[in-house]
């Protein structure tokens, strides 16, 4: 039967493929006007072995002339068996070993084991099963990658259970495993830190929790977090999106005073400075507030930052004055410590910091009531609040784990752009820190209660806050800052007057402006300093 | 008939254009950042006039749509001067946010004037901060990975 004749004698290509559709066990109508005699039935079957039988042809094409002049195939048009024959004949002349030398061929972009992640549902409950039925296997270790990422899921729920002997055991196999996958990049690395972050909880859940109050930690978290500026765009656009809302607020305004609830190196203050000292009309007095952990060896490290910025402020003729906040938690400073002046346009910034108010059951009072509340009664002009856009707070583990796999592992995908060593790897150990907390750490010692924007919307509504659309130049800030920044799948979204920031449309942080909702009835004893425009 | 041409060949001044600093600065205002890189390798006097930062102020701005505020001009010394933003910030984002064969076309916008010069803030403070650390402006210089 010649190709021709099978098209002819399938003229309503239509008719025969609405047939073929209802009763599987029949030829497909399309591909036999093109020749090709497959069942429907068959249909993703011959899919997967096609393209299993692509990739296997681009990595390996010592073996392809074996196939041209060795192997004999019968009936091509039967392209199911024909597959499976190319495939078996490629897997017979490459005889692969375990541990492969050619390993960076076989390894494809990451983004395909990542795009294979993401499709297999996650939000389902059954996720395992599912991954099994959705996962493409291309490679060998693409396979291995995606049982590790099933025994990953399995241990999760064993620990969830309590079993921890059966979990601890499925940490040795999976151990064993990532010996045969290629761990500096992709799953493997994902896998690698998971699978250490599990093993920590199992075995040894007192050491871990990064809570440490030691001199060198807080040098250290201090350097890993000026590396993670540097490797990815997240805290650049954090720190451009809240200045661009920070300085419109001050439009007008004289004497204005930032609270900035985690100050580190003050990165974020340089720019404002600048942009305040370039305000037509000339700079405001311009007082920062920067609350950070207390320095235990004696330096003042707090002081040293606003020394630095003060200079800065100086030298482009900027009146400034700085004060330091030393507070272990954010919920042990008093408003009485920020001393804001009455007269004082107030912002309040809060970078990745909130969420660690959130203790993980809501009682009366809790922690972020009562900081919102002060916060509040500051009545600042804005609070700008970005946090990560995951959900990291849930009660359950295994909801928990899932969601911080997909989150991190996403990440980790975007840092495979970024070319600068060390920043790299230092970027990474301060994202694994991030996990460590998420997955081994309970009670107070997890800090990293990471909620996604509509939780946030919800909680500063109550307390007493309505957003303030952040408008177009953040965005096209943000958007100018991508394109400068050199990977290419960032991308930066608007969500009801919110911008978050995302690798591959998956939004990774995000950045949203809030304003107190103006009090009918002020609070006695509180001197607040309303005026016109305030109230709209 | 001969030697009137002489004659008059010799009243006529011989042109040295290192003898006119000012037309030789408007000259070299007219270049673009990497054809100033070489003209001051051409003599000390050019050299010492390709280094006045006037001239790499005309460079960074000259393709802004309305000239920048007089506000801007103590800012940028202050944190380094045209030259050093030019070289860190202006080229790179020119570079990156047009093509560069419309680089020397395309309009500057006020939105890119100010990133720049925030990026450039941020790379002084970074550089007072302490040495190792004045990488944050990295980014721009690696090349796109398309």
């Amino acid at each position: 039967m010649s190709p021709y004749d099978s098209a002819t004698s399938s003229g309503g290509g239509s008719g025969s493929s609405a047939s073929s559709s209802a009763k599987p066990s029949e030829i497909d109508g399309l591909l036999a006007g093109a020749g090709y005699k497959v069942r429907s039935s068959d249909l993703r079957h011959v899919a997967q072995r096609l393209e299993r039988l692509e990739t296997a042809m681009v990595n390996s094409p010592a073996e392809i002339s074996n196939l041209a002049s060795d192997s004999v195939h019968y009936n091509p048009s039967d392209i199911a068996s024909w597959v499976d024959s190319l495939l078996s004949e490629l897997h017979q002349t490459a005889s692969m070993p375990s541990d492969l030398p050619d390993l960076p061929d076989l390894m494809v972009a990451p983004a395909i084991n990542h795009t294979v992640l993401s499709d297999a549902a996650w939000t389902d409950q059954d996720a395992p099963q599912q991954l099994n039925q959705f996962t493409v296997v291309t490679a060998m270790e693409e396979d291995s990658g995606i049982r590790l990422v099933h025994m990953l899921m399995t241990c999760a729920e064993s620990v969830q259970r309590g079993e921890l002997a059966f979990a601890g055991s499925l940490i040795e196999d999976m151990q064993a495993l990532l010996t045969r996958v290629n761990t500096s990049c992709g799953i493997g690395k994902v896998a690698d830190y998971f699978i250490d972050a599990l093993r920590r909880r199992i075995f040894s859940p007192q050491s871990v929790c990064f809570g440490g109050s030691g001199s060198a930690s807080l040098y250290e978290n201090e350097v890993l977090y000026h590396h993670f500026y540097e490797a990815c765009p997240y805290l650049k656009f954090a720190h451009f999106t809240a200045n661009q809302a920070i300085l419109e607020a001050f439009d007008g305004h004289d004497c204005v005073h930032v609270i900035d609830f985690n100050l580190m190196h003050g990165l974020q203050w340089p720019a404002l400075i600048q942009a305040l000292a370039l305000r037509p009309g000339g700079p405001p007095l311009l007082r920062l507030t920067g609350i950070g952990p207390p320095s235990p060896d004696g330096r003042d490290s707090l002081r040293e930052v606003g020394l630095r910025l003060a200079e800065l402020a100086r030298s482009v003729n900027v009146r400034f004055a700085f004060r330091g906040v030393a507070a272990s938690r954010l919920e042990d400073v008093k408003p009485w410590m920020l001393q804001v002046g009455p007269k004082e346009a107030v912002a309040v910034n809060s970078i990745m910091q909130l969420h660690r108010l959130l203790g993980s059951d809501s009682t009366r009072n809790s922690p972020v009531e009562v900081v919102l509340g002060w916060i509040r009664n500051l009545n600042p002009k804005i609070m700008t609040v970005i946090e990560q856009e995951a959900n990291h707070n849930q009660p359950g583990f295994m909801d928990r784990f899932t969601e911080a796999l997909y989150y991190y592992s996403t990440m980790f995908d975007s840092l495979e752009g970024c070319a600068l060593q060390p920043e790299k790897a230092l970027a990474e150990i301060y994202i694994q820190r991030e996990i460590c907390n998420v997955v081994c750490c309970e009670g107070l010692a997890r800090v990293e209660r990471h909620e996604p924007l509509g939780k946030w919307r919800a909680r500063l509504g109550q307390a007493g806050f309505r957003p303030s659309h952040l408008g177009s130049n953040a965005f096209k800030q943000a958007s100018m800052l991508l394109t400068l920044f050199s990977a290419e799948g960032y991308c930066v979204e608007e969500k009801e007057g919110c911008l978050t920031l995302g690798w591959h449309s998956r939004p990774l942080i995000a950045a949203s402006a809030w304003q107190a909702v103006p009090d009918a009835n002020p609070p006695l004893g509180i001197v607040n300093h309303h005026s016109n425009h305030n109230a709209l | 008939m001969q030697q009137k041409k002489a004659e008059e060949k010799e009243k006529k001044p011989k042109f040295f254009i290192n003898d006119h600093a000012d037309i030789l600065t408007e000259i070299l205002k007219r270049l673009d950042g990497p054809s100033l890189g070489v003209a001051a390798c051409v003599c000390r006097l050019w050299c010492a006039i390709a280094r006045n930062d006037s001239l790499w102020e005309h460079l960074c701005f000259r393709h802004v749509a309305s000239p920048p505020p007089s506000s801007v001009r103590p800012v940028v010394l202050a944190l380094g001067g045209y030259k050093r933003l030019y070289m860190v910030c202006v080229r790179p984002v020119l570079t990156r946010l047009g093509h560069s064969d419309l680089v020397r076309r395309r309009v500057w916008t006020r939105d890119e004037v100010q990133l720049s010069l925030s990026l450039f803030c941020v790379d002084y403070y970074e550089r007072r901060l302490g040495g190792a650390s004045a990488s944050s402006l990295m980014f721009l210089c690696k090349p796109v990975n398309v």
